[in-house]
């Protein structure tokens, strides 16, 4: 696994084999490889080992609510009350490592005190529970990167001797704090349990929440929607105990094989009938049933309020007004759209950055479309500062302006011909306008012509709109033509004389209204 | 059909818009027969000096201009200055735009305008499209208003959606103004087939892929270069536009050519002329150069050099030089001319240079010739330290408005074009990284299919062929300008009206925008100021000979011809010596056995590019060896040759074989030489070749020696070595190895003072003085100064390691040398002088150290935590502290500690005492890494009774095996080299705690234990023991990494402690392979003798990449 720090291409992570041969992690990619050139060296993708830790942590969710990300690679679990659920600390660790490593994960894990004891345990101890009020005696034989303290600050201490954790912590604190700063201290502080080290959760914990597990995973359809109809039942009980209404509710899936489906939805106003909470995950549930795919089954759902309002009787009563102002929110009207005919087919056109009149609109599915993408950006018309050169505008000038704005043509079409129908036409050479040309079997003959505006294609090879490498020719050049009729036409011919052919082929793009 | 000019073309100096090179802009529009040609580069003028010499050459009218952009948002403006005066105004606007804006930019503003004066001829280029009309209808009459008539509006047709509406608004905006309009077609390349290429720079510039460039890149291929023809049709509507651009030919009468140098006026002293004042200086010095009078030869020569400076006028040069010289003298700055000026007895007599004619062979034409009608070319060596002094001094005297420095045009090498292409074209960075070559890949200009393979990628992928065709086209564009290293360009006039002034990226530097090649067209005076390291240590060596040995020499007065220093050079005890130093240098030693002067000369020039591609090494060495007959093929070519064993060695050689074999004068002798050095761009080497091998023939030699002497000067040109310049370092060869012989320990001290230089680490250097029984002694903060020092020790010559043994007579060293504190790596100067200022009667412990020195070098500890002196006092506990130690390693103040309340009075209790008591071997290392060296051990002695348990052999012992047996030796990589091609030999330097030993490892191995040989610091070789005329190899067949037996020493790693400056894994050189284009002959020589590879790697490259013309190969 590489990765790029300080400007270099750098390993991060090894296989045991690679170790083998000496690589170590941090050293440069180009150094690796000149040593070993057969190296096969994949780019690090921090996104998706986060995205992946993420879904661990979710699924860490059945243990205890308090799930938090410690860095890159850890995860840290508050189980404070929790673990008599799952028959003791021991317990709890054991199913926990047991069912990771079962999904293919190598996973270490400790339980302790403290949150920084755990991890010094974990990382770089043998694992397991350390009895309450152990934490120092645990951690005495480990090195002092056990504390999670920054390399300088480990190195620094390793210079003086001082290499395991029992080194410093009978260390006067002072001169250990003079020489290396607060770090060790407080960390050592944390680990023992003097200083209180609050885990940040990754999700608050949900306002209310009712589970049920499964000792046989269910899959259809119609028993998730009973379920959750049950556990919203529990929840409505809940809300109206403290009249409330739900705001937000999350429904998640917990299937066998350790993968977390979670589904959000909000609501536009306090909401707790049952029926109603499970009618909003319906859509969703029906929407998304190629997305959902419920494996070998569910073992755990759970639904969750994770916001609840005030409950306003007045609203319950609810008039045609919201519903209008629903209809006029173009996304809404996509969101309905898309639920019933599927989101890939609801589609707008995006303009594309492109030279080829026809690549420069792309048709694409209209949830993705963020607004600010439907406008091409950098480039603006040439702006002359010449307003502070202090110079007022004179007359003649002001006429030429006013005279050029009223005559600049429409350039393109507002629809092409997809694609261009060739046309018969016979032109100057080298690059003259056409005289007249034949579509559709019927002869124009052209009376006015402006061009050639001259496109040529992308030149290299793997481009979207590439000319493919069999053709010959492909610079394009475009001419607005009027006929005698007074119709507008866009031609073009393709394939410079000479230059690119010798007989360039004439196609009609588009008609102008 | 009317003519045309094209009078705004972009270069590739316009960095990363214009997509040719100058000469291919000038050479097309000469092709397709225009009137003219401008190039017109973006607030630049880096590229009009190329296009110039290109358009000569075509016989093409050229036009030097610039295209002005504002910051203020008015249109670019394009300018042509019409005469002298006007190019100076232009030059001065661009100099004012550079120098406020930061280095490779230029800030300007309409309002600057105004220097440029009424009747400046200039465009204003008409914004793409169709502009807003009346904002330029504002700028225009603004211009109109300022600078009259000269006024014009470029109009350029695109092929864009609406040109006929756009020509139309032009002539409007034209009429309308009553300014004139200018046809022109913005050119940005020399022919439509460099669309790719301007569309890729594009995307460098504004860090995008092709992919997501869309319409920032052209929307097609006509911005290049269009003939009369094509312009006139795209402007039928307007053919006076076209016309327009002829007339501002008319109006423009300046050339580039008018830049005449004038030399810097020099006081001529009491002589009436600078000429009288030369020749009274030369007058002078030969009296003083020759006390007993001077010998014909030497006052002939001097006669004919000052006739031929009489008649060139170029007195004033060599007083310019002159007095340069005598300041660096009197300020006992050493300095020493080097170089083809070691060609003149001018030179040596007013002591620019210290060649003596007499001993000499001179060849003056060699350095000025009248048929050149160039400058003269002297560069002059200044010790490393002190040049800045000699800059300073020039600024001070000519003032910076007349000094400056000239630039390097910093080209596209094929990594940086491959990597930028790769990322345009979307590859990943792995990718690309494979493709460039890992460390020792290839990397000669273009890639070559198979190394594609290697890299994992099919050579056939339509897009990687594009990729690298255009990587290939993008290799010696211009990236940017950088300086010279030490390339002075003095005027008489401002330099800022010669050539625009750039920042540059040192502070309180300038730099002009033309480089040494432009200057050298021009024809304009340079001077090179250079750096040299060795000059700083001898200067060293000079004056501690004075202080500690009473004995006064100067470099010239030291004894000459001792034949014990070239007993010890045979030897190969060459370490530390100026130039003989390398590896391959010291397999060398012994072939060529130097046992006078003039065969250091050759030793010098002889492992060069030059010679070995001119295929003379070897016959030289068979015919010194005695193995081959000394033969001439005429007498006349004997008193050319004879000195060389009638093999010609350097260009001076050469030339002499074109003057006395075919006829030549020496004046085109020169040409031919150099014709040669720039055959790829001029075609007059035909000429040479025909005259030159006709001339012999009718002289009555065999067409067929022709024909070969012919080659061989074919492949001195660009990489020979003049004899003079060989014989400038020759003379500070013998210095040094003459202080070597006598004074190792003044010569060790010397080194380690003068460090950075040379081939060798401090670790070396301290080594090879022991073994010349020297005592070295540790770096103490109770006695060391910043510098080592030399202290009363014990006679040297007692002490001689068993190898050195002949020296015992030789060696005069009675001091030992006290390491300086230099040595602590991350330690500053100031700190040091606040130590040793606060020193008094010395510091009693660490915590003495630091309560007296108090906060002082807490600066450092952003350095990592290694910079601060208690910190390195207590890593290297009982290494650099010496006597202020107690015996046991001490935690003193920390930068954190400082940090956090430096005024802390720290009581005792607060002390922590806690460094555990380390193994000898834990000191070493942790020497080493403090001062990348260490006085109590060699790391490997420590493991030796594990090593030779294993059977391994100590270095030492190396010289008592046969050749042929099989042997084991561990050590310290100290040196790792792979020269020539990625199929090529590696070398290998292990050092153990007794000696070295020379590893070769073939192809074979090396892909076998690749890792280890690449990547270990401490290796254990097995292998065949091969030895010729005393050089020693071990061939390696099995390779293990010994580094876990260090490691048992201490938990700290070695890192890079100790490694020579020759690692390559660390320090990858630049290929040959890619400098020396025909590679074909170079690669055959050193398939022949394998080990002259690696002396081609480590002086070649800076040699090789002066004589190569930057960024001027056509493809």
């Amino acid at each position: 696994m590489v990765a790029k720090i300080r400007n270099a291409q750098r390993i991060i992570c090894l296989t045991a084999s690679a170790r083998a041969l000496g690589l170590r992690s941090g050293e440069a990619l180009a150094d690796a490889r000149a040593r070993v050139p057969s190296l096969l060296a994949e780019e690090a993708t921090p996104r998706e080992d986060a995205l992946l830790l993420g879904f661990v942590a979710d699924w860490c969710d059945r243990y205890t609510p308090l799930v938090a990300i410690d860095g890159d690679d850890g995860l840290f679990l508050d189980i404070t009350g929790c673990a008599h659920l799952f028959g003791g600390e021991e317990a709890l660790l054991a199913d926990a490592l047991d069912r990771l490593e079962r999904q293919g994960f190598a996973v270490r894990g400790a339980i302790a005190d403290t949150p920084g004891a755990a991890w010094a345990v974990a990382r770089y101890g043998d694992g397991g529970s350390i009895a309450p009020g152990q934490q120092e005696e645990a951690l005495a034989s480990l090195p002092l990167a056990a504390l999670r303290l920054d390399r300088e600050a480990v190195e620094g201490l390793e210079r003086v001797g001082l290499s395991r954790i029992g080194d410093i912590a009978t260390r006067p604190r002072a001169p250990l704090a003079n020489r290396f700063g607060p770090d060790p201290v407080r960390r050592l502080d944390q680990a023992f349990g003097r200083e209180g080290e609050p885990i940040s959760p990754r999700f608050a914990a949900p306002l209310i929440m009712a589970e049920r597990r499964f000792f046989e995973p269910i899959g259809r359809m119609e028993d998730v929607s009973a379920v959750v109809l049950s556990l919203a039942g529990q929840l409505s009980d809940a809300l109206e105990r403290r009249v409330q209404g739900g705001r937000a509710f999350e429904l998640a899936l917990f299937r066998v094989d350790g993968a977390v489906q979670k589904l959000a939805v909000g609501t536009s106003r306090p909401l707790r009938v049952p029926k109603r909470i499970l009618a909003l995950f319906a859509e969703k549930l029906k929407a998304d049933e190629s997305v959902l795919d419920a494996g070998y089954g569910y073992d755990l759902v759970r639904l969750a309020v994770l916001e609840a309002q005030d409950e306003d009787p007045a609203q319950l009563d609810l008039g045609g007004q919201g519903v209008a102002e629903a209809e006029a929110d173009l996304a809404g009207l996509i969101d309905r759209l898309g639920a019933r005919l599927g989101l890939d087919r609801v589609t707008r056109l995006l303009p594309v950055d492109r030279h080829l009149p026809e690549s420069q609109t792309a048709l694409v599915p209209a949830a993705v479309v963020r607004e600010d993408a439907l406008a091409w950006t950098g480039f603006s018309s040439v702006v002359l500062g010449c307003d502070d050169l202090g110079l007022g505008a004179s007359g003649e000038a002001g006429l030429l302006q006013t005279r050029q704005s009223s005559e600049v043509p429409l350039e393109r079409p507002l629809r092409l011909l997809n694609p261009a129908e060739p046309v018969e036409a016979v032109a100057m050479v080298p690059e003259g306008p056409p005289l007249r040309f034949r579509w559709r079997r019927t002869l124009y003959r052209v009376v006015r012509s402006e061009g050639p505006e001259r496109i040529a294609p992308p030149w290299w090879v793997g481009a979207p709109d590439a000319p493919p490498s069999t053709r010959e020719g492909v610079t394009r050049d475009y001419f607005r033509i009027e006929d005698d009729a007074g119709r507008r036409f866009w031609l073009y011919r393709e394939g410079l004389y000479a230059r690119e052919t010798a007989t360039p082929r004439w196609y009609l793009h588009g008609v102008f209204a | 059909m009317t003519g045309f000019a094209e009078l705004c073309a972009a270069s590739n100096f316009s960095f990363l818009r214009g997509a040719s090179h100058p000469e291919e802009l000038a050479m097309t529009a000469g092709a397709l027969g225009l009137s003219g040609l401008a190039v017109c580069d973006r607030n630049s003028m880096a590229g009009v000096v190329r296009a110039h010499m290109a358009a000569k050459e075509v016989g093409l009218r050229f036009v030097p201009g610039c295209r002005l952009a504002f910051l203020d948002g008015t249109p670019d403006l394009i300018v042509w200055p019409q005469d002298r005066s006007a190019y100076g105004r232009l030059t001065r606007l661009l100099t004012t735009g550079n120098r406020r804006a930061p280095k490779g930019e230029c800030h300007l503003v309409a309002d600057d305008l105004a220097v440029l004066e009424e009747g400046f001829p200039m465009a204003l280029v008409l914004p793409a499209g169709l502009p807003e009309a009346d904002g330029v209808a504002r700028v225009l009459t603004r211009l109109k208003g300022e600078f009259g008539k000269s006024v014009r509006l470029a109009c350029s047709l695109p092929r864009g959606p609406s040109d006929r509406r756009r020509l139309q608004l032009a002539a409007d905006l034209a009429e309308a103004c009553g300014v004139p309009l200018l046809a022109t077609n913005d050119v940005l390349y020399h022919a439509p087939g460099r669309r790719p290429l301007q569309d890729v720079v594009t995307c460098i510039r504004l860090h995008e892929r092709l992919e997501t460039a869309g319409r920032k890149l052209q929307v097609n291929a006509e911005r290049h270069l269009k003939d009369a023809e094509d312009m006139s049709r795209l402007f039928d509507a307007a053919p006076r536009a076209l016309r327009e651009s002829l007339k501002i030919l008319d109006e423009v009468s300046f050339s580039l050519d008018d830049l005449a140098y004038e030399y810097p006026e020099e006081p001529a002293g009491e002589s009436a002329t600078p000429q009288a004042e030369l020749e009274r200086l030369a007058e002078e010095g030969m009296r003083r150069r020759y006390p007993a009078g001077a010998p014909e030869k030497v006052k002939k020569a001097v006669a004919h050099e000052l006739a031929l400076v009489e008649q060139l006028q170029y007195a004033p040069y060599f007083l310019t030089v002159y007095d340069i010289v005598r300041f660096a003298r009197s300020q006992g700055i050493l300095c020493q001319g080097r170089g083809s000026a070691a060609n003149s007895a001018v030179c040596f007599c007013i002591g620019i240079t210290e060649v003596d004619p007499e001993r000499a062979d001179l060849l003056f034409e060699r350095f000025i010739s009248p048929e050149r009608r160039e400058p003269p070319d002297i560069d002059v060596d200044f010790e490393h330290e002190r040049r800045e002094e000699v800059i300073q001094y020039i600024y001070r005297k000519y003032g910076r408005e007349r000094a400056g420095l000239a630039a390097t045009v910093i080209t596209y090498r094929s990594r940086s074009a491959l990597r930028e292409v790769g990322k345009v074209f979307g590859l990943s960075e792995d990718a690309i990284g494979a493709l460039s070559g890992t460390v020792w890949g290839r990397s000669s200009a273009g890639t070559e299919d198979t190394q594609v393979r290697e890299a994992g990628m099919d050579p056939a992928d339509p897009l990687l062929t594009q990729m690298l065709a255009c990587a290939k086209t993008l290799i010696g564009f211009p990236r940017h300008l950088s300086q010279h290293v030490g390339g002075f360009v003095i005027t008489r006039g401002r330099l800022d009206e010669v050539v625009p002034i750039q920042n540059a990226a040192m502070e309180d530097r300038t730099v002009i925008e033309w480089d040494k090649d432009d200057l050298d067209s021009l024809g304009i005076l340079k001077i090179d100021i250079l750096a040299l390291g060795m000059l700083s240590a001898i200067r060293k060596v000079l004056e501690m000979l004075r202080a500690e040995y009473d004995v006064d020499y100067s470099i010239a007065s030291i004894p000459a011809e001792e034949p014990e220093v070239y007993d010890m050079l045979c030897r190969a005890d060459s370490i530390g010596v100026f130039q003989v130093e390398s590896r391959a240098q010291m397999t060398m030693l012994p072939r060529l056995c130097p046992k006078s002067f003039y065969d250091l000369v050759i030793e010098v020039a002889i492992v060069r590019p030059g010679p070995i591609q001119g295929d003379m090494v070897h016959p030289y060495l068979r015919r010194r060896q005695g193995l081959e007959q000394v033969s001439y093929p005429s007498k006349a070519l004997e008193a050319v040759l004879g000195k060389t064993m009638g093999v010609p060695l350097f260009q001076e050689q050469a030339m002499k074989i074109a003057i006395v074999a075919a006829g030549f004068t020496p004046g085109e002798a020169d040409k031919l030489r150099r014709a040669m050095a720039t055959f790829r761009r001029v075609g007059t080497i035909g000429t040479f070749q025909t005259k030159m091998i006709e001339g012999m023939v009718q002289n009555g030699y065999e067409r067929d020696f022709a024909e070969r002497c012919f080659r061989q000067i074919e492949g001195f040109g660009e990489y020979g070595f003049p004899e003079s310049h060989a014989a400038s370092f020759a003379l500070l060869v013998y210095a040094s190895a003459w202080i070597k012989a006598h004074y190792p320990d003044v010569f060790c001290a010397a080194l380690l003072n003068s460090q950075p230089m040379g081939f060798y680490a401090p670790a070396q250097l301290v080594r090879d003085a022991r073994e010349h029984g020297v005592e070295v002694r540790e770096a103490d903060v109770n006695l060391s100064g910043w510098d080592a020092m030399l202290e009363p020790g014990m006679e040297a010559a007692k002490h001689l390691h068993r190898r050195h043994g002949e020296m015992k007579d030789v060696v005069r060293s009675t001091k030992a040398v006290r390491l300086g504190l230099r040595m602590v790596k991350g330690l500053r100067e100031e700190d040091v002088k606040t130590i040793i200022a606060l020193r008094g009667q010395g510091y009693d412990s660490i915590r003495d150290l630091w309560l007296r020195t108090g906060p002082v070098p807490a600066g450092d500890h952003a350095s990592g935590g290694g910079g601060c002196l208690p910190l390195a006092r207590a890593r290297s506990a009982h290494g650099a502290v010496g006597s202020a130690g107690t015996g046991k390693g001490c935690l003193a103040r920390s930068p954190a500690a400082v940090r956090h309340g430096p005024a802390l009075p720290i009581s005792g209790g607060n002390r922590m005492r806690t460094c555990r008591r380390c193994c000898p071997g834990a000191h070493v290392m942790a020497d080493y890494r403090a001062l990348s060296l260490s006085l109590k051990a060699h790391p490997v002695s420590f493991v030796r009774g594990a090593l030779s348990e294993m059977r391994v052999l100590p270095c030492r012992d190396l010289d008592r095996i046969r050749s042929g047996r099989q042997v084991t030796v561990a050590g310290l990589v100290l040196v790792r080299q792979r020269p020539g091609s990625a199929k090529g030999v590696i070398f290998l330097t292990l050092e153990d705690e007794g000696g070295v030993a020379n590893i070769i490892v073939w192809p074979k191995a090396f892909e076998k234990y690749r890792p280890l040989i690449m990547g270990a610091r401490f290796l254990k070789v097995t292998g065949r023991l091969q030895s010729e005329s005393g050089v020693i190899h071990v061939v390696a067949d099995h390779v293990e990494d010994a580094t876990p037996l260090l490691a048992r020493l201490s938990d700290m790693s070695l890192e890079n402690a100790g490694l020579a400056r020759a690692d390559e894994v660390r320090r990858p050189v630049i290929e040959l392979s890619e400098k020396i284009k025909p590679a074909s002959r170079l690669a055959q020589l050193v398939r022949e003798v394998p080990e002259l590879r690696q002396d081609l790697e480590p002086q070649v490259p800076k040699q090789t990449l002066k004589a190569l013309p930057g960024g001027r190969n056509f493809h």
